[in-house]
């Protein structure tokens, strides 16, 4: 929230707080519409001032983004395919979570089992997770489990090391002055391991929660753009895959659309998973 | 002395680890257990993978390379599908996909390092800008990928585009995290020692915010990898990515396999090359500021 400056400025200079707030709030609609000003003149010098601006030449121009949006919001497909790419991310992200999490504590809690399974985890992580696409493919037998399981991946480790975090972060005092007073291995886990790890998950449900949109889009990109054009199984990425595929100034509004619908769904998808997190975590407001 | 222990720092050893207890610590950790447990785990995941695709024949499994199979791949001198060890090949695809993170990590660690102070920095440039940075970070890097080959000819730029714009972002909202988890009473100091703006730009904000910084490098290392994998997917010519897809579309398996285990090894590679420039450069800036 507040900025070095102004933390230096603080004790000097008293401002009213109000006069701060709308001024930035000023200010941030002037970037933004700078930004779409930019993109404006942009898209259009071509016809306005006679040259082609490089890179941003090429992009369709905000008003055909906004109204290709306006016609777009009343077709089912548009919502259909948004709902179809959510449904992918939240199994693929369910499981993980209920898969990681388990796995998360058992290497945490278990020194054989992190000496057994660690390494062998942490060979397999480096490599990327769209990287499992094709693999993916070939093993599961339809696209949605395929993408589903290459969301899983990109989720649970993730999740796993955040978990794994989360209990190295736990006080050790906590342990053993529950320990001494006569807690049982089953009291020290519910009452200091799940309360100790519980904003850890929460931390890496949000990461990977993130990288669940990254991999389902990559996913219905990679899987679309592999099959004909027209794809099959629908999803916001089939989505934009097919727009690309299908050249014109619509479609290529088409894409921008599709990019910015997705932003707001994992940003929501994240807030959800924030809000969860304030409610399950009452604890953490107090400090 | 206060200044010396920067905010937000773990206190990293590895740094200070001389050759001789660097040597101990090997000798430790083969008289320890850690290694034979280890052994034990890649051995349970190497023989589920043999057990599974050639001993067993599991119904998914059997059309997945086989261990053996990938191996003998790897490690032929005359390769049934083109890439192994032995082909110059191999080692261009690497070369290609490590040309591109690095030009693309270059551009975008200089990029968001620079607006990542300005952003933590200066109060009215991050009103500006910030608004305008967070309507796109939540569009995921990959979206940008039509987008990009639309915006660049050829197919090089769409590729380090990509990479550029995922490791940005991560480096940009680190450093500004960086910055704004500077302790205040640090710049009060300096500010009654008489310090100016610029001093205290450079003498406690940066210093300051360096461990976030090189954190956001790790971070961006790691999309950037991610994300090229899907550039050259779909764009790209050559590359680890482009060699997957291709070997895909064209049934040679093992090297699919082959080219999934290289592109681990190598990401983790520039992962710990990014590590151990922090983990040095941090030292030094411990080392000098302690003086």
């Amino acid at each position: 929230m507040s900025m070095v400056a102004e933390r230096i400025a603080a004790p000097i200079r008293v401002r009213a707080r109000n006069v701060h707030l709308s001024a930035d709030t000023l200010r941030s609609i002037v970037g933004v519409a700078a930004l779409v000003l930019i993109w404006e003149l942009g898209s259009h010098s071509q016809q306005w001032f006679g040259f082609r601006t490089p890179w941003i030449g090429g992009l369709p121009p905000p008003e055909a983004v906004a109204i290709t949006w306006a016609h777009l919001v009343f077709k089912a497909s548009y919502w259909t395919d948004l709902w179809l790419s959510f449904l992918r991310v939240v199994s693929g992200f369910a499981v993980a979570l209920l898969i990681g999490v388990p796995f998360g504590l058992v290497l945490a809690l278990n020194r054989t089992a992190h000496g057994v399974l660690f390494p062998s985890f942490e060979v397999i992580r480096p490599i990327p997770p769209i990287a499992w696409v094709p693999a993916s493919i070939l093993f599961w037998p339809t696209k949605d489990l395929s993408i589903g399981f290459v969301i899983f991946l990109g989720a649970f480790f993730t999740i796993v090391l955040n978990v794994l975090g989360g209990t190295k972060a736990i006080d050790p005092r906590y342990l053993e002055a529950a320990r001494s007073m006569g807690a049982s291995r089953a009291n020290i886990f519910r009452r200091i391991i799940i309360p100790g790890v519980l904003p850890s998950i929460l931390v890496g449900s949000v990461v990977g929660m993130g990288i669940s949109w990254e991999v389902v889009i990559a996913g219905e990109l990679i899987s679309g753009g592999g099959t004909a054009a027209g794809g099959t199984g629908g999803g916001i990425g089939f989505f934009i895959w097919n727009s690309y595929v299908t050249a014109g100034e619509s479609a290529e509004s088409q894409i921008i659309v599709g990019m910015f619908s997705i932003g707001i769904m994992g940003y929501g998808s994240s807030e959800i998973i924030r809000w969860v997190g304030r409610l399950a975590t009452p604890w953490l407001k107090l400090r | 002395m206060g200044l010396s222990r920067v905010p937000g720092k773990e206190e990293e050893p590895s740094g200070n680890r001389t050759f001789s207890s660097a040597a101990f610590q090997i000798v430790e950790f083969f008289k320890g257990s850690r290694v034979y447990l280890m052994l034990i785990g890649f051995g349970l995941v190497l023989g589920f993978w043999h057990m599974s695709v050639d001993i067993w024949r599991l119904p998914r499994f059997r059309e997945m390379p086989g261990l053996v199979e990938v191996v003998r791949e790897w490690t032929n001198s005359n390769p049934a599908f083109g890439i192994s060890l032995f082909t110059a090949d191999y080692y261009r695809d690497m070369w290609v996909s490590c040309r591109r993170v690095g030009i693309a990590f270059l551009i975008s660690t200089s990029i968001g390092i620079s607006i990542g102070l300005l952003l933590g920095w200066s109060r009215r440039f991050r009103a500006y800008v910030f608004p305008a940075f967070e309507l796109f970070r939540p569009i995921p890097v990959i979206a940008w990928v039509p987008l990009a080959i639309l915006m660049f000819s050829g197919r090089e730029t769409p590729v380090i585009f990509l990479v550029t714009m995922a490791s940005f972002f991560a480096t940009a909202l680190n450093t500004k995290l960086g910055v704004e988890s500077i302790d205040q009473s640090f710049i009060r100091a300096a500010l009654c020692l008489g310090a100016n703006p610029r001093q205290i730009f450079w003498h406690v904000v940066i210093p300051g915010a360096l461990p976030y910084v090189f954190t956001g490098l790790q971070i961006g290392m790691g999309v950037a990898w991610f994300s090229l994998v899907v550039g050259e997917m779909v764009s790209g010519q050559y590359g680890l990515g482009y060699r997957i897809n291709a070997a895909y579309s064209t049934v040679a398996y093992p090297t699919m396999a082959v080219a999934m285990i290289t592109l681990g090894f190598v990401g983790y590679i520039c992962s710990a090359l990014v590590r151990i420039v922090g983990n040095v450069l941090m030292q030094w800036r411990v080392r000098q500021l302690a003086q």
